[in-house]
C-alpha cells in the first residue's frame, strides 16, 4: 500500500467515521494531566516521561481495536506499511495530523516521524526550572501508544523522541526501532 | 437458519466468551448432550470451546502455509453444521456454529467485532484490556445486544 493510499483512507474515516471533540479540550486534558504528574512526582522529569508512556501503552492495548473497527485494514505486509499505516491513517483518525514519516535506516527497521504539527502541545510552555528543557519529553504518551497498540497486532517497537519543538529544537522527532515480531501464542498445553 | 453457538478467543487462545442457543446435532460425539436451552449462557472454558479453538488454530495455520500469509479460511462445512469465522489483526477469533443453511456470516461477524465487541468491551472503561476467564466480556450491554444481533439474524423455530 502506497503512502498516497494510506493518506486516502486516513482522510476518508476522519471525515465520515470519526466523532470529534473540541481540539482545545483535548490539549487541555493532556496539557492538566502532565501538569499534575510534574506536581505529583516532584518534578522528577524522567520518572514523568516513564508514566506518561505507561499511560500511552495502556490507552495503546485499547485504541488499536478502535483503529481496526474504524479503518477496517488488515494486516501490513512490511515495516514501511505499518509507518504509513501509523502516520497517515492513526494520526489522522484520532488527532487529525499527518506526521513525515523519514530517516529509515538501510534495512528498513529503524523511521522517524516528524509533527509539522502537535496538538498536545498547543499553548505549551515547559516549566522555566532549567531541567524541564532537557529532561521532559512533553508528547511521551504517544510513544507509550505506538508501542501499546502495535504490540497488540505482533509488533514489538521501541519508540522515543529525540528532538521537541518545546526544547527549542526545530522539529518535532519521535524515533520508532522495530524490535521483532512477535510470534502466536500457542494454546496452554493439556495438563 | 438456526446459530447454534458463539465463541470469542483472545490472542493468549484462550476462549474469553461462549454461548449456545441450541443443542447441537445429535450425532455428536458420545457424551450426553446437556440440554442448553434457548439463550442460556455456558461457563467459558469447558472442553468443546478447546476443541473448537484447535480445529480453526490448525485450520489457520494450513491455510495459510497453502495459500500464503494473507490467505485466511471463511467458514468450512460439514454434513451437520457449518462453522463461520472471523479473525481481526489483533488476533482475537470469532467463531460461530450455524445450521447448513445459514449465508455466509463473516460480515455479521466482523459486525459483532465492530459494533458489539469494540464498542462494550474495548471501550468499556471498567473492562479489564485482557479478559482471563471472560471478565469484562460478561457485561449486560455486550450479552444483550449480542443477543439481539443472532435474533435479527436468524428466526428461531
Amino acid at each position: 500500500m502506497s503512502t498516497n493510499k494510506a493518506s486516502r483512507i486516513g482522510e476518508e474515516i476522519w471525515k465520515t467515521r470519526v466523532d470529534k471533540v473540541n481540539a482545545e479540550l483535548v490539549t487541555l486534558t493532556y496539557g492538566t494531566i502532565v501538569a499534575q504528574l510534574c506536581q505529583d512526582y516532584n518534578s522528577d522529569y524522567q520518572e514523568v516521561n516513564k508514566q506518561l508512556d505507561k499511560m500511552g501503552y495502556n490507552i495503546g492495548m485499547r485504541l488499536i481495536e478502535d483503529f481496526l473497527a474504524k479503518s477496517g485494514v488488515g494486516r501490513c505486509a512490511n515495516f514501511r506499511e505499518t509507518a504509513d499505516m501509523i502516520a497517515k491513517v492513526g494520526f489522522k483518525i484520532f488527532l487529525n495530523v499527518a506526521p513525515t514519516v523519514t530517516n529509515w535506516t538501510s534495512d528498513n527497521n529503524q523511521f522517524s516521524l516528524i509533527f509539522d504539527d502537535n496538538p498536545l502541545a498547543d499553548f505549551v510552555e515547559l516549566p522555566d526550572d532549567g531541567r524541564a528543557q532537557d529532561e521532559l519529553w512533553f508528547s511521551n504518551i504517544l510513544c507509550g501508544v505506538l508501542r501499546g497498540s502495535l504490540e497488540m497486532v505482533q509488533v514489538q517497537i521501541e519508540a522515543h523522541f529525540v528532538s521537541d519543538v518545546l526544547r527549542g529544537d526545530d522539529t518535532t522527532e519521535m524515533r520508532v526501532s522495530l524490535v521483532r515480531y512477535i510470534e502466536d501464542e500457542m494454546p496452554p498445553e493439556e495438563e | 437458519m438456526t446459530v447454534y453457538s458463539f465463541y470469542i478467543f483472545d490472542r493468549h487462545a484462550e476462549c474469553i466468551y461462549k454461548r449456545r442457543w441450541l443443542p447441537r446435532p445429535t450425532s455428536v460425539g458420545g457424551k450426553p448432550q446437556t440440554q442448553a436451552g434457548l439463550g442460556q449462557t455456558v461457563r467459558a472454558g469447558d472442553d468443546d470451546a478447546k476443541l473448537v479453538f484447535g480445529t480453526v488454530f490448525s485450520l489457520r495455520n494450513m491455510v495459510r502455509k497453502l495459500g500464503g500469509e494473507e490467505d485466511n479460511f471463511v467458514s468450512y462445512t460439514t454434513s451437520q453444521y457449518k462453522l463461520h469465522y472471523y479473525e481481526t489483526p489483533t488476533n482475537i477469533k470469532f467463531v460461530m456454529l450455524t445450521d447448513l443453511k445459514s449465508p455466509s456470516m463473516r460480515i455479521a461477524l466482523q459486525q459483532i467485532y465492530i459494533n458489539l465487541f469494540v464498542e462494550y468491551v474495548v471501550k468499556n472503561p471498567l473492562s479489564p484490556v485482557e479478559h482471563p476467564g471472560g471478565v469484562g466480556v460478561n457485561n449486560e450491554l455486550f450479552e444483550g445486544s449480542l443477543e439481539q444481533f443472532v435474533r435479527d439474524q436468524a428466526t428461531f423455530r
